[in-house]
């Protein structure tokens, strides 16, 4: 796994230098809960060898609202608007709502929660 | 612009095995747009298996989170954790992991196709592929002892090792199957009926299976080459065992039916070549080792890509567990390629995307 | 009543998966295949829960599924026998204090036979249809027995008697 730093200022510019739907798979979206900060990560994997995966990763405070790259990569919509529901962060775009019911206090995966 | 009128499909509906709701605007019998709720299910494993499970327990849990494809999620999960805890498998376990999901993916594709052909109305095929796929549960039983949720692969290596009896018995019931398997192959290639509701219908060319990030006999049916078997060796020796990418043009449900019965073909031989050339080793090494650092791994489930991100921080409970499932890449694209069909079809083109709610919602 | 001499001979099945992982629902259908062939009970599985006698539900009960479930429940027809199938249907299973599942469909609806297992075996499932239809019969007599309304009438008690109190109503003649 090749790992790339970038910030929540940079990422659409990054992945949309990096990424051309003839080479890479855009695979999924995910956050990680650091305590302080949040770790929100995009992978992506490559369709001709070595077929490895990279990921990009930036940190982010759990109330910034992270840039959407759906204008970039069109399917990743779903994974954005899973991960808007399951950490309770705002995403560009994204409404809560897809993943739990209304009446559910949303943020399942973060850790003080 | 002629009036339009929106139908919902499911929860709950006889064409669907789970709740999946699908609201179709259509204009006339066209259908111009397609919304779909997919989330029916989510019943919150991620959260449980990095709070309440230990790291050998969750690959027990993640099997229960899709039972068509178990044996590709705990295999995958212990793939993960084994890179966590920086451990090799012997080779008889990689190679028994692999005889599993590939009979596996010969019973999640005939149950595909039979679904397909009760969806398109011919409920004599229905009957047909289900009594024929009864022998690869069977098997699976043999060898797993259990129909469905076999949890064969733990953390380390496989708990069930392949009697000779049962290898012997899965060779003979494969020669049984053969010619099983070429009468259907022959009525979904050939027959006039099925190709009404099958040839041309709910097609997606390979720009938007590209575009979309489709994987699995979904994009391969579009022509698009991507197959996680055909890629990495070290987890599972694939091409060893004699692999081979199966593709289609037209992108439509016909090219779907194409791709998984070619694909029957190809594990049938992959099955056959490992039974006669399984190494002699031991089946599990064992560890007193602690899961730490992030590792991923992609798998082929019978759907297609399977990925898992693991964090471990050296105790018995695992940071952070992820989990995508391979419908989960297809819904931007299932969405799109309703598009223009008419909705008597619709039954017919969900069962051809084998949806798998249950790992898409976890 | 015919209807309920067929109805017994045949009754008809509804399957929802409340949330389980599609293992007990692949076994549902196996049933319905030709090896174990539900059929031969006459059964056959509709899609429409006003026609049907038989609720086969599987899966711990989501939060989004809970309200689908109670109103297919709703609006099957009485007599109605719920059948639970597999570990997780009975009682949450593995899935038992995740936080979006309820744990059980006997939470929400009332339910018959409890079918055990992860994933339950087809002949589990066609016995324990098979109990169902047991109790389908039951449920039945029990619902005629209502209709003949074969209970005692209220013996006589010490309330005043409207008859006795008031005054006749022969009108009185005008002099
Ligand atoms: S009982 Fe087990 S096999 Fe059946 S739906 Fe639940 S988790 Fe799946």
């Amino acid at each position: 796994m090749n790992k790339i730093a970038t910030s929540l200022d940079t990422v659409q510019e990054d992945i949309g230098r990096f990424y051309d739907p003839e080479q890479h798979h855009f695979m999924v979206m995910n956050a990680v809960d650091l305590g302080q900060q949040l770790e929100i990560q995009w992978f992506f994997s490559h369709y001709a060898p070595p077929y490895d995966t990279t990921t990009f990763f930036a940190l982010a405070s759990p109330d910034a609202t992270i840039p959407s790259i759906r204008s970039i990569v069109a399917s990743a919509w779903v994974a954005e608007a899973e991960l808007v529901d399951l950490m309770d962060i705002r995403i560009e775009g994204s409404e809560k709502g897809f993943v739990l019911e209304p009446d559910f206090d949303s943020g399942p995966l973060r850790k003080n929660k | 612009m002629a009036q339009q009128y929106e139908i919902p499909v499911g929860a709950q509906h006889i064409s669907l095995l789970e709740p999946l709701h699908f609201k179709f605007t259509t204009e006339n019998e066209k259908i111009v747009h397609t919304d779909a709720n997919v989330y029916y299910v989510h019943r919150g494993i991620e959260k449980a298996c990095c709070t309440k499970f230990k790291f050998r327990q969750v690959s027990f849990v993640v099997g229960r989170v899709c039972g068509l494809c178990s044996i590709s999620h705990t295999t995958a999960y212990s793939q993960v954790a084994e890179k966590l805890l920086k451990i090799e498998i012997p080779k008889r376990a990689k190679y028994l992991r692999m005889l599993v999901i590939e009979l596996d993916r010969i019973h999640s594709h005939l149950l595909c196709l039979s679904h397909v052909a009760e969806n398109s109305g011919f409920e004599a095929l229905f009957m047909k592929t289900m009594q024929y796929r009864e022998f690869s549960m069977e098997l699976l039983e043999a060898i797993c002892g259990n129909r469905i949720q076999y949890d064969f692969s733990i953390v380390g290596g496989v708990a069930r090792d392949l009697k000779p009896e049962v290898a012997n018995q899965v060779l003979r019931r494969l020669d049984h199957f053969m010619p099983q398997l070429e009468e259907l192959a022959d009525i979904f290639r050939n027959n006039w009926t099925l190709s009404l509701k099958n040839k041309g219908v709910g097609a997606i060319s390979r720009e938007t299976a590209l575009r979309l990030n489709v994987v699995g006999p979904f994009a391969r049916a579009a022509g698009l080459a991507v197959d996680v078997r055909n890629e990495t060796e070290d987890l599972l020796p694939w091409k060893e065992a004699g692999f081979e990418m199966v593709t289609e043009t037209s992108g439509d449900v016909y090219a779907r039916n194409m791709v998984r019965i070619r694909e029957l073909y190809v594990s049938i031989s992959i099955i056959r070549n490992i039974i006669n050339g399984l190494p002699e080793t031991p089946i599990v090494t064992e560890t007193k080792a602690f899961p730490d650092g992030e590792a991923v791994v992609r798998l082929e489930a019978p759907r297609g890509e399977l990925f898992y991100y693991a964090k471990g921080n050296k105790t018995q409970v695992l940071e952070r567990l992820k989990i995508k499932a391979p419908t989960f890449s297809n819904v931007a694209a299932m969405v799109e390629a309703f598009r223009g069909n008419e909705y008597g079809s619709a039954p017919a083109i969900i069962a051809s995307y084998d949806p798998c709610l249950s790992c898409t919602a976890r | 009543m015919k209807l309920a001499t067929y109805r017994k001979k045949s009754p008809w099945i509804l399957h929802y998966n409340a949330g389980g992982c599609n293992g007990c629902d692949i076994e549902i259908l196996a049933c319905l295949a030709p090896k174990y062939d539900i059929e031969r009970f006459g059964m056959i599985n509709t899609g429409n829960p006003k026609q049907s006698d038989i609720l086969l539900v599987t899966g711990p009960v989501t939060k989004r599924s809970r309200e689908r479930l109670v109103e297919i429940y709703a609006q099957m027809p009485e007599p109605k026998v719920v059948v639970a199938c597999g570990a997780c249907a009975s009682t949450g299973g593995v899935f038992r204090g995740m936080y979006n599942c309820e744990g059980g469909v006997d939470q929400f609806i009332p339910v018959d036979v409890y079918v055990c297992g992860c994933g339950t075996r087809p002949e589990q499932i066609i016995d324990g249809v098979v109990q169902a239809l047991a109790i389908l019969e039951q449920k039945n007599k029990d619902m005629e027995a209502s209709v003949r309304l074969n209970t005692q009438p209220i013996a006589e008690d010490e309330q005043l008697n409207r008859r006795h109190v008031a005054a006749s109503i022969t009108p009185t003649p005008t002099v």
